[in-house]
């Protein structure tokens, strides 16, 4: 999993200054003043201009004198009550038989073999739950208001004192209800699914009386090997993703169950990073070609580094030691001895650099994380007034991280070959999350993508049949996916000036190279102006619907990182906000539809 | 009771009270079209009438004439395309106005999946009826209309009659004001129509305004005071019941014991006096002629507006 720097961001970071709050704001100014223009063309085509002008505003003043106000909250509760009722009568709870059918097969199939069991496991509860509860949503959702149409039901409903909006509260608000149902269930299945799946244990095959390092039978595909401490106590070796611990009791030695394979790491990442080139100079890190852009590369046995800036990181989050996870990868120019791994070199420094930690020698674990640590009581050099290094004993708090900044240095060792890394690839590892909660949250974000399809789908079936929601809804879902290429659109129209540039330059044959000359320097300045913000607008279009692949945090649980609460945050705020924007429309088109026709 | 608001809301000055009337349409058509905006059915045109506080009016007509138009348009169901509806002074289309209003549809159409108490209970919480209010209503309209023995079955197990009584104790949980019946009997038997009809003229005298359809003759004749006949979209009458069935120039003689001799006698005098003997005979449901009268009427002239009876 590749965490990308916008993972990073705070709530309020995301919200201020990466623009979130603004670009939301033109959005809804965007499509409040599309709906209205809409509106206002298909109520003039049907009762002409100024009837046509007095409806629109008339369905936008109810909106704030009487249909918001008068929401019922006990309406809304009835209607949802409903709701719930017709889906459990509809047998929807069948799916949590098809649900536990899936992971039985799974069960068997799922390769034991794999690198990670443990991440194969929840990638798949999580991909199953995810695909089935946005089905269930997306099916409750679309034929509700359109079979209450058929039937007539809709007749008794809307010749009740209900308001529009409650027929759309009371639906999602029902909808949601059930999908929650199920999708606890599913999370709690799963949980245990995980769990039980993962557990095995190991017998002790040998032990060296002297070493007191052993040997544990083959289970599951793969053996362990362990070393005790003095007082009969230690862990394994890590093997496909997780340890055991090993206790000494009286004369037996008992192997436990495994440990670290469900994990949420709650990682401090670095501020940023920069490189130095063979020469010693800053520069922007080596490409060697072929694939990443991600990672930038330093070469070996030169002046060239790269360092990550740490900020702010408490010395109360940490005890004697500070573990931390390095995440490596080495180009070889030659072969070499392919066997040895390409070895590098690890340091710890203040941020003015006059203070450092012993380099430490590790060895490139090709994809695999590996997991390290320094102690807090350390060696390392300080700078004398001539600017020589003494060698000193260090305490990391108090000479490297004074006010909780550091760097971190990472040398190539061997000449010729380069080591690739990018700014998430080393992070601090304080205590982790417990892993339950880490899966809750993954669960929550499940939910609140269950739920943006459910208000999608009521939405769309408040003006469409049910199978032409369904078709609306996951189009609306497939063209979020494909948002970017929106944005592509908006960023090369720009030569030629924008819509009404261009609508000035057509008539007047005025070729796209050539500048605009008006002979008017502020009209000038006004249609750029205007340009500029019908560009930003038609930019923001994109975000009217929800792209589900931004909105999908699986990797993180399956991977064991703590899924940031300001990231679960952001998504919560991007669901309530289509929440409002289908409630609108859906209060519109409620509000505008003959129910009888 | 109008408020301040209703009497801003007034379409016009009227020659009544205007808190007497109940529904005012001015006008009012309705074409049907198809989703391409192309004309399918005018199921209604022009239509012109008043409904009154405290009155059963009947909307009578054969099927197809327009009258579940009509009142969906009074409900909000349909929007009108041409002229207006007003509801308790106010567009029918506002939602308020259906806190005083009952409605019983063409056919009940209810959540088959729930029980009669379930099923008033929902209803009931859509007018925002507190629970200890709403329990009460529950109990005593499942007693009038006399569910107790089915009160916790699916609605779908429920007969044709059954239906249609849930259907109105649906319509009566907000004891409202203004009861609107579409086709209040159909599908009962003789006795439930009797049953139906005496809980009509029941309501009638609690005070409630009744708007019905039928296009039973019998119902329309027992219970209404007042009906507006339609055929194909178009009000033929409108009128009380009694004085639309009364012909001026004719008079009607009901006797019985006559003999023969009699009978002659009596034609004779009529002759004398330069009258014309129509009929002697035992009179027929009367409704019935003048409605099988108009729609033939109707069908030789269509667009025309019959002359009979007055308001
Ligand atoms: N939703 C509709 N779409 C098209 N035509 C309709 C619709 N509803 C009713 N009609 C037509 O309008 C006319 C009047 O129907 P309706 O008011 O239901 O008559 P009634 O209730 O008097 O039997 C009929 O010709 C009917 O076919
Ligand atoms: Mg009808």
């Amino acid at each position: 999993m590749r965490l990308n720097p916008d993972h990073f961001w705070t709530y309020s970071e995301w919200l201020f200054e990466k623009n979130a709050l603004r670009d939301g704001a033109i959005l809804s100014v965007t499509l409040a003043l599309l709906g209205f223009v809409i509106g206002y063309i298909v109520s003039v085509l049907k009762y002409g201009p100024s009837e046509g002008f007095l409806r629109v505003s008339q369905i936008i003043g109810q909106l704030f004198t009487v249909d918001l106000p008068k929401l019922s909250f006990r309406r809304i509760y009835a209607m949802a009550k409903l709701a719930v009722k017709e889906s459990i009568r509809k047998k929807i709870l069948v799916l949590i038989g098809i649900f536990i059918v899936a992971m039985m097969f799974a069960g068997w199939y799922l390769d034991p073999d794999a690198d990670s069991p443990a991440r194969l496991y929840l990638v798949f509860v999580l991909t199953a739950t995810n695909y089935l509860v946005i089905l269930l949503g997306l099916f409750i959702s679309c034929f509700s208001i359109p079979a209450d149409i058929k039937n007539r039901t809709i007749y008794t409903i809307t010749t009740k004192p209900v308001r529009p909006l409650e027929l759309f509260l009371g639906r999602v608000l029902g909808f949601t209800a059930i999908g929650t149902l199920v999708l606890a269930i599913m999370g709690l299945l799963s949980y245990v699914f995980v769990v039980r799946g993962l557990d095995h244990s190991h017998e002790l095959v040998s032990i060296d009386p002297t070493a007191k390092s052993g040997e544990s039978t083959y289970n599951n595909r793969h053996r362990h090997t362990f070393t005790l401490n003095s007082e009969g106590r230690g862990t394994t070796n890590e093997v496909k993703g997780h340890r055991h611990i090993v206790t000494k009791v009286g004369d037996k030695v008992v192997i436990g169950s495994p440990i670290d394979d469900l994990t949420a790491r709650i990682p401090i990442y670095a501020k940023g990073l920069e490189f130095t080139g063979r020469d010693g100079e800053k520069n922007e890190g080596y490409n060697v070609g072929y694939m990443s852009e991600y990672q930038k590369y330093i070469e070996g046995d030169s002046l060239s580094r790269a360092v990550w800036r740490f900020e702010g990181v408490r010395p109360n989050l940490f005890r004697d030691v500070i573990l931390y996870d390095l995440t490596i990868s080495a180009f070889r120019t030659y072969k070499g001895d392919i066997v040895t791994p390409v070895g590098g070199l690890i340091h710890f420094r203040s941020t003015d650099g006059k203070v450092k930690s012993e380099d430490e020698l590790f060895k490139v674990k090709e994809f695999q994380v590996d997991r390290r640590s320094v102690r807090t009581k350390l060696k390392g050099f300080k700078q004398n007034e001539e600017g020589k290094d003494i060698a000193t004993d260090l305490d990391f708090f108090n000479d490297i991280a004074a006010n909780g900044s550091f760097e971190v240095v990472v040398r190539c060792q061997d000449r010729g070959q380069y080591l690739g890394m990018a700014a998430a690839d080393i992070y601090l590892r304080p205590a982790d999350l417990q892993f339950w909660w880490n899966f809750v949250k993954g669960y929550i974000s499940i939910w609140l993508q269950m739920f943006i399809v459910i208000c999608f789908g009521v939405m769309f079936s408040t003006f469409l049949s049910g199978p032409v929601a369904i078709i609306a809804t996951v189009a609306a879902l497939v063209l979020g996916f494909f948002g970017f290429f929106v944005d592509n659109l908006v960023t090369t129209t720009s030569k030629g000036g924008g819509p009404i540039e261009s609508l000035i330059r057509l008539p007047t044959q005025m070729g796209s190279q050539i500048e605009m000359e008006l002979g008017n320097e502020t009209l000038q300045q006004v249609i750029a102006t205007a340009d500029r913000g019908i560009l930003l607008a038609v930019s923001q279009l994109k975000n009217a619907v929800p792209n589900f692949s931004q909105l999908d945090t699986s990797n993180f649980v399956a991977y064991g990182y703590n899924l940031f609460g300001g990231l679960l945050a952001r998504h919560l705020t991007i669901a309530f906000g289509y929440f409002v924007l289908t409630a609108l429309v859906s209060y519109f088109f409620l509000k505008t539809r003959e129910m009888a026709a | 009771m109008a408020t301040s608001l209703d009497q801003e809301n007034r379409p016009s000055a009227h020659d009544n009270d205007p808190t007497q009337t109940i529904v005012e349409t001015r006008n009012l058509g309705k074409v049907y079209r198809d989703f391409w905006g192309r004309k399918k059915v005018q199921a209604l045109k022009s239509l012109d009438l008043e409904v009154r506080r405290g009155e059963i009016f009947g909307l009578l007509g054969p099927n197809g004439s327009g009258k579940s138009t009509t009142i969906k348009l009074m409900l909000g169901l349909l929007f009108p395309t041409q002229g207006r509806v007003f509801v308790f002074g106010k567009e029918a289309t506002d939602v308020s106005k259906n806190e005083r209003i009952g409605y019983l549809p063409e056919e009940s159409y209810l959540y088959k999946f729930l029980n009669a108490e379930e099923t008033l209970d929902f209803y009931g919480r859509l007018f925002d009826i507190p629970a200890d209010v709403r329990r009460q209503r529950i109990e005593s309209l499942i007693k009038m209309v006399k569910l107790e023995h089915a009160r916790r079955r699916q609605l779908k197990e429920y007969s044709k009659g059954m239906t249609r009584r849930i259907g109105l104790a649906q319509a009566l949980i907000n004891q409202p004001e203004f009861l609107v019946l579409d086709e209040p009997t159909t599908g009962l038997d003789p006795l439930g129509t009797r049953d139906m009809k005496d809980l009509i003229l029941r309501l009638r005298d609690e005070g409630k305004t009744i708007l019905m359809c039928s296009h039973q003759l019998a119902d329309v004749q027992d219970v209404c005071d007042r009906v507006a006949i339609l055929h194909q979209g178009e009000l033929k009458e409108l009128g009380r019941v009694d004085s639309l069935l009364k012909i001026q120039d004719l008079t009607e003689i009901h006797a019985s014991g006559l003999t023969d001799e009699a009978k002659n006698q009596i034609r004779e005098i009529i002759e004398k006096s330069g009258g014309k003997l129509d009929r002697m005979d035992n009179p027929t449901t009367t409704m019935e002629d003048l409605f099988l009268e108009i729609v033939k009427e109707s069908e030789q002239r269509p667009g025309r507006r019959g002359g009979r009876g007055g308001n």
